[in-house]
């Protein structure tokens, strides 16, 4: 049986012809569509967790604390909400790391008659601290203490980042849901001229006595098999546009936004998107059954 | 095998009442031929329609081959057809296929396990006297070819009652007797027939049960 509809659904997509071939090239459209944001959006979204991940709030001292004062302060800094953990960064260890960084350039620091760096406190926020707003508050509460000079870091910018990646999402969602529509109308017509061209087929099953599902399953699955090809060649431009781009791109990712290398789709992605080629092709056989029983 | 009970059935159309049939009461018991005669609207394809349920009576009862047609829910309608063979005048093969496929599309479609197909079908052929024309298509039958090609695909799922309208109309004497010969032979190994047609001389010839209907009215039965 289930080759008997197996093989009718592959002699109606050919029976579909051109109209046939244009719904798979929109389903191919639309997949890519949303695949393309899809990736675009999977990539920032690393990118915003990674910078979510390294948010610090630094916080420079009017004077280095010694012992007794640098562990009272430590704890009430601990004690701030907010605060997953503190380091303290003494004024020589400040000096030390920016010899570090200037590398051959250092000797500079030798010529200064004084190390002019502040001690200072680099704050780590909790996770679910790390908005703009938390981030105010928490700058706002240590500038309170007596002991702070100033007060520098802040998750604006990362807010920033994950804006485009929900825009990008946005726009991908929209343009891949005005294709998909696009896709099932197509899908719908195609199936709705199989249908009218197999009439003769879909009366003798009827008048002999096959289940509903019989009659039916084979244009689903036309639909279905357009859906999954559809899939399939979208997958392939993305996986080609991809491997394409992606070595091209990733030093600039590197320099502006901290991502060492651009990933792929995962292979639960790349089954939802061939699953929502499915469901999409799937719709479109529905809609005409629909349609020529209507 | 078949009984009717007053059955009446009105095509309505929006304020119109097209009265088909009226008060239709008969049985037809199993492995019976009875022929169904009347001229062209008297309302045979009808009776047969309201048979396989094709279309609802509006009052009386229905039993056909067990099943009470008038209770029966969409979803098991196929059940009583499985039972069924149907023939129309036109024998409404399928034009992209062969004679083989298409006797081979029924027991495909009824989920015949694939290594029964073949010979079931080479079977239903052979009864027919069509062996040969296996791999013709339709277009390349003659009238009298596609009607036994229908005849074999009416049988090939062994059905206990085989309803066959008009399946003469098209054809002239000779083959009309060969196509009559062969539901006969039918008939003779148990399966029960009714057969409608408007050839008055037919009926005769046949010298079976004739139920003669007028007006959608259930005028004879005889024989």
């Amino acid at each position: 049986m289930l080759s008997f509809i197996v093989s009718e659904a592959l002699v109606d997509l050919r029976r579909a012809g051109r109209v046939g071939v244009s719904a798979i090239l929109l389903i191919t459209l639309s997949l890519t569509a949303l695949g393309g944001f899809w990736l675009l959006s999977l990539n920032l979204g690393r990118a915003v967790s990674q910078w979510r991940d390294r948010v610090r709030v630094v916080v420079f001292l009017r004077e280095e604390p010694t012992g007794g004062a640098l562990a009272d302060l430590t704890r009430r800094v601990e004690g701030l909400p907010g605060v997953q953990r503190v380091r303290y960064v003494s004024k020589s260890q400040a000096l030390q790391s920016l010899r570090q960084s200037l590398g051959a350039q250092a000797g500079v620091l030798e010529q200064l008659p004084r190390n002019p760096l502040p001690a200072s406190i680099e704050v780590t926020p909790e996770e679910d601290a790390t908005t703009p707003q938390a981030t105010r508050e928490l700058t706002a509460r240590l500038s309170a203490l007596p002991e702070v000079e100033d007060v520098q870091g802040g998750a604006e910018w990362v807010e920033g980042l994950a804006r485009w990646q929900r825009l990008f999402e946005i726009v991908g969602l929209g343009v891949g849901a005005v294709l998909a529509l696009a896709a099932i109308l197509t899908v719908t017509t195609a199936t709705t001229l199989v249908l009218h061209v197999r009439r003769a087929e879909t009366e003798i099953m009827r008048l002999v006595g096959a289940s509903e599902a019989v009659v039916r399953l084979p244009q689903l699955l036309q639909g279905m098999v357009q859906g999954l090809l559809g899939a399939v060649v979208a997958l392939a431009l993305l996986e080609t546009a991809y491997a394409v781009a992606a070595p091209r791109l990733e030093p600039l990712l590197n320099l502006t936004l901290g991502l060492a290398r651009a990933v792929f789709l995962s292979l639960p992605q790349i089954l939802l998107l061939i699953a929502g080629g499915a469901v999409l092709g799937a719709l479109g056989g529905l809609l005409a059954r629909g349609r020529a029983t209507a | 095998m078949i009984r009717l009970h007053h059955v009446c059935k009105v095509f309505e159309s929006g304020p119109m009442r097209l009265p088909a049939l009226s008060d239709i009461s008969f049985s037809v018991e199993k492995g019976e031929f009875v022929v169904l005669s009347g001229a062209s609207g008297a309302g045979k394809t009808t009776l047969l329609r309201l048979l396989y349920a094709d279309e609802q009576a509006t009052e009386g009862e229905i039993e056909v081959a067990g099943f009470d047609v008038r209770a029966l829910r969409r979803s098991d309608v196929p059940r009583l057809r499985r039972s069924l063979g149907i023939v129309f005048q036109d024998a409404k093969l399928l034009s992209g296929r062969t004679v083989f496929e298409n006797i081979a599309f029924v027991l495909r479609v009824l989920g015949t396990p694939r290594r029964e197909i073949t010979p079931k079908a080479f079977q239903a052929l052979k009864a027919v006297g069509l062996s040969s024309k296996a791999q013709a298509y339709p277009a390349q039958l003659s009238q009298g070819e596609a009607q036994r090609a229908a005849l074999a695909r009416a049988i090939v799922k062994s059905p206990a009652l085989l309803l066959a309208d008009e399946p003469t109309g098209n054809l002239d004497e000779a083959m009309a007797g060969e196509i009559l010969d062969l539901i006969k032979d039918i008939g003779s190994r148990g399966t029960t027939v009714l057969l409608a047609t408007h050839q008055a001389r037919l009926a005769t010839q046949l010298k079976r049960r004739t139920l003669k209907l007028g007006g959608g009215v259930l005028l004879k039965d005889e024989g």
